[in-house]
């Protein structure tokens, strides 16, 4: 009945979304049309940024609109919004690489933008070539969220110190974006076979709470400071970097109170893990409603330590335990905690998305089958990558350091994260690895490259100071 | 007692049989154990657990030791470090792993080789009827005749880039069948066998290098050559030839930060240059094995030359000026010298004594010793002057400082890993055997016309397999269908035979 129902209302709310959509980017190019007069000058990084976000916006919501409604006619639409977004994500690519002379790989800012760009590709390359059309639900947002925090952090064209003036690098940086961009997209389809295996919702309940919680602690655990305060490194305005006391020791401000908040929301992202434990244990399903509103609640309390970690970070002066004076920070300063708190919203946001449209996901999904083929194909691909990735970096840090591995953290979760999906081609191929165990090891797999790529930097020290 | 004695021995001849039996069988049990899947899949497991460890505790190698022991307690440091998790990167048992390891992919391989070395070196080219049943996928067409068919077949084959071949076999009524096989990229079945040799060709690599290797540190100033490198366990090492560095520098972007640093080397051996080089980060200097890099660049807080003008202190006479060294003495004078004594980059006073506290060239001053013959006596002279220390005045000659030229040091990273030759070609290895393993697929194809015993007509059986990517395989699998059917729609007038193979009892 249900699904008759949503077929009988797609033709209205399609033509209304498209429209909506269709209107508000009109509007957003008009604006920024406006704004390009003003400052006559067309073809610069940001305006071109802004771009790609209104394309890579309107794109986010009808992919969501299909995700939700599941109208087909959503998806050409949104596709050509990829597409254009695509282009002007490009265009900005290439400018900048003209502007700074070498390939735009070497901050945090310019890896976003080539991973950024990645995602887009390989959306269009699922939808188009795997038919997998609702996977740009979950890709989309990420690239929208992507282009924020592009827009928050640093634009300056930063020169490169002598030890990063190698072709070696830009070889390893995009093999790094291309191979964990494979594997963000093996993950996802993993995560869509195991909704199509009639994994049961509480599990991705689990699962959702125990990855915020995660988000939440790193933060709390390393941040955390005396009275509820919350570290974060020092800003310089004018030289646009972070402030160093000495050479590789960074300034840390504290801001007041925000830790509390942090822990606060830590205590509410954990709580439907606890009431999911409890309905388990004592059997009991009334708990997993309990769950799913603490769900609910830690969005909302997610979204304003959110809001506050934007307003006190990009403004105001704030006392340093180490130095004297007050000091400004800014959210370029924290890129890791900043994408982590989004990243929590937005992993609460897909749990929520599963719970009231499970029934249609069935339909819109492709099969299990397929997405099970799919998801090693995609680890089929990103393992060459991966190990490309290393070849290249111990090939650079040869050149550069005179020792091809020096076990620095960065290089050893490297080769962990090598070794984990060598593990799964090994039971997959030896073993006859399928279905559920496969999808559970790629998920797996995904969370080892998440703390090699966020983790090490952000927990633990090493040579890789630079990404 | 005789008894006794046969009975001893009789039992100690059984003992002796059981015991090889039970070697034998002990011997067999490990070999399965270590080439097994499951002994593999622990340790790479425990090589994960020990590596994370390694980068989650503090490693002495990358730490300083005060920075050690102001993360752990005395007590969980002695702890660590009698584990040997202060350093797992480098301790036994962490080679250990990684031996046992290298000991099970090599046992796994040659376990499974044979195998697939017969299946590549022998290959299935007449499928048997319970072969036909069971095979995916699979497609019948009708045929007029038998040649006909193979014929439809054997072009369609063609047109799809494969090389076809007719093959014979003799059924138990002596009755000879023809068939259709054709295959392509049969050494996608080996590429397995090529990714784990070149890991173990890494593993050979990095273990001569931990043995026979070593990584140091050298540092020049501009002019100066040495032997001598600093290794990193504190040790110095005695080079067969010196190293020079003739020129250094840095240049900077336009905010300061730097952009480049070379340095001008000469190698000598024997009182010869025998190679020269200018390198720069990234791009070393390798001579005898011995690589040079450059890792940093800096003033080394001595002076290269002070200039300086001297102007009698009674007025009469010219001005002159004087280019100095430390150490140096100049006439200023028939009888009147110039020593440069001493020199401070960042100084400070205290008690009437000037200290140093910093190479940086932050506060510089400079110690003149003025000897006059008619005086019979030495006069210090500070630059700048220092009141409590010395009095400048009271010299012949007055200083003034115009000009000062710093002297650089260049730090070079020194390494000799013989090791590495192993490691980027297994590295290059992987890469091809990868490409197969992933990118390579071995496809086969097997064409049989089969009467029906009942009804008397002839139909082709047509069937194909694929290492991997099966889905793609069925799509090329119904192209070669489609053409088939295609080839068979109009009757060939010719037809050629091609190769004709003969294969017995496959």
């Amino acid at each position: 009945m249900a699904r008759v129902k949503v077929e009988q209302q797609q033709p209205a709310t399609g033509v209304t979304l498209i429209v909506l959509v269709g209107l508000a980017i009109a509007f957003l190019l008009f604006m920024a049309f406006l704004n390009v007069v003003k400052s006559g000058n067309l073809l610069n990084e940001t305006n071109l940024l802004f771009a790609a976000l209104i394309f890579y916006s309107g794109a986010g919501a009808l992919y969501l609109g299909f995700g939700i409604t599941g109208t087909e006619s959503y998806v050409k639409f949104a596709s050509l919004a990829t597409g254009l977004g695509l282009i002007a994500n490009t265009a900005a690519i290439a400018h900048r690489w003209y502007e700074a002379g070498h390939a735009p790989f070497s901050s945090v800012y310019e890896m976003l933008l080539s991973f950024v760009w990645t995602l887009a590709v390989l959306t269009l390359v699922a939808e188009k070539k795997y038919g997998v059309k609702v996977i740009g639900t979950v890709t989309m947002p990420v690239a929208i969220v992507g282009v924020v925090l592009m827009q928050l952090l640093r634009t300056d064209v930063h020169p490169l110190v002598p030890a990063l003036q190698s072709t070696w690098l830009h070889v390893h940086v995009t093999l790094a974006m291309l191979a964990y961009a494979a594997c963000a997209l093996s993950f996802a389809l993993a995560a869509m076979f195991l909704i199509q295996d009639n994994v049961k919702t509480e599990t991705f309940l689990a699962a959702t709470s125990a990855s915020t919680l995660a988000i939440y602690a790193s933060v709390v655990l390393t941040r955390f400071e005396k009275w509820g305060g919350l570290s974060l490194v020092a800003w310089n305005p004018e030289q646009k970097s972070e402030v160093f006391l000495s050479r590789g020791v960074r300034l840390f401000v504290t801001i007041p109170d925000l830790g509390w908040l942090m822990t606060l929301t830590l205590l509410v992202v954990a709580s439907p893990l606890v009431f999911y434990g409890l309905a388990r244990w004592k059997h009991n399903d009334s708990f997993l409603t309990l769950a799913n509103r603490a769900v609910f609640l830690s969005i909302l309390l997610q979204v304003m330590t959110l809001v506050m970690f934007l307003l006190r970070a990009s403004d105001g002066r704030y006392p340093s335990l180490d130095a004297d004076g007050l000091f400004p920070t800014s959210l370029a300063a924290s890129p890791f905690i900043l994408s982590g708190l989004v990243g929590g919203v937005f992993i609460s946001l897909l749990y929520l998305l599963l719970v009231w449209r499970r029934p249609d996901l069935g339909r819109l999904l492709p099969s299990a089958d397929n997405l099970d083929r799919i998801t090693y194909k995609t680890i089929c691909l990103a393992f060459p990558l991966l190990t490309l990735m290393i070849a290249s970096g111990a090939y650079w840090a040869n050149q550069t350091w005179g020792s091809y591995w020096s076990w620095d953290p960065k290089e050893t979760w490297a080769a962990i994260t090598w070794l984990v999906y060598a593990l799964y081609l090994h039971m997959r191929i030896t073993r006859g690895w399928r279905g559920r165990r496969a999808a559970y090891f790629a998920i797996g797999g995904f969370a080892v490259v998440m703390f090699t790529f966020f983790g090490v930097t952000y927990l633990l020290p090493g040579l890789h100071a630079y990404a | 007692m005789a008894c006794l004695a046969w009975d001893l021995h009789f039992s100690l001849g059984e003992l002796g049989y059981n015991m090889t039996v039970n070697l034998r069988a002990l011997a067999h049990k490990t070999w399965r154990t270590i080439a097994s899947i499951q002994s593999g899949v622990v340790l790479l497991i425990l090589v994960v657990i020990l590596s994370a460890v390694g980068t989650i505790v503090l490693q002495r190698p990358t730490t300083e030791p005060d920075e050690m022991q102001s993360a752990y307690s005395p007590h969980v440091l002695r702890i660590l470090d009698a584990v040997g998790l202060t350093d797992v990167f480098h301790s036994w048992w962490f080679l250990g792993v990684v031996l046992l390891v290298s000991l099970c992919i090599t046992a796994a391989s040659i376990d499974r080789f044979p195998n697939s070395w017969r299946y590549f070196s022998r290959p299935y080219k007449y499928p048997d009827e319970s072969f036909r049943r069971a095979s995916h996928p699979q497609k019948s067409l009708a045929i007029a005749d038998e040649e006909s068919g193979l014929v439809a077949a054997e072009r369609a084959l063609h047109s799809l880039g494969f090389k076809p071949e007719r093959v014979v076999r003799e059924d138990h009524l002596r009755e000879d069948h023809f068939g259709i096989f054709a295959e392509r990229h049969r050494i996608s079945e080996l590429a397995v066998y090529i990714v784990h040799a070149s890991l173990l060709l890494i593993f050979f690599g990095t273990v001569v290098d931990g043995i026979w290797g070593w990584r140091g540190y050298l540092s020049l100033n501009e002019g100066q050559s040495s032997n001598i490198v600093e290794l990193h366990d504190g040790s110095t090492r005695t080079l067969p030839f010196a190293i020079r560095c003739d020129a250094a520098g840095q240049e900077n972007y336009k905010d300061g930060t730097p952009k480049k640093w070379w340095s001008k080397l000469a190698v000598v051996e024997d009182g010869r240059d025998v190679q020269k080089k200018e390198i720069v980060v990234n791009d070393p200097l390798l001579y005898n094995g011995v690589r040079f890099y450059q890792s940093s660049y800096g003033p080394n807080g001595k002076v290269d030359k002070f200039v300086l003008v001297a102007t009698p202190s009674n007025g009469s006479g010219e001005k002159q000026e004087v280019g100095l060294a430390v150490n140096d003495t100049v006439s200023l004078d028939a009888d009147t010298t110039v020593r440069f004594a001493e020199f401070f980059p960042d100084y400070a006073v205290r008690d009437g004594q000037v200290y140093r506290k910093s190479n940086q060239l932050e506060n510089p001053a400079a110690h003149l010793v003025v000897t006059s013959k008619r005086a019979g006596k030495d006069f210090d002279v500070w630059l700048p002057a220092m009141d409590g220390v010395a009095d400048n005045s009271l010299a012949p000659y007055q200083f003034q400082a115009t000009d000062l030229k710093m002297g650089h040091f260049t730090g070079l990273q020194v390494s000799h890993e013989p090791g590495q030759w192993g490691v980027w070609s297994g590295v290059v290895l992987m890469g091809i055997g990868l490409a197969f393993v992933f990118y390579v697929v071995h496809m086969r194809f097997w064409v049989v016309p089969v009467r029906d015993p009942k009804t008397g007509k002839n139909s082709l059986w047509i069937g194909g397999t694929a290492n991997r990517n099966r889905d793609a395989f069925e799509q090329r699998f119904n192209d070669l269908v489609e053409l088939v059917e295609e080839e068979l729609k109009p009757i060939p007038k010719t037809f050629t035979r091609t190769r004709v193979a003969t294969v017995s009892g496959n």
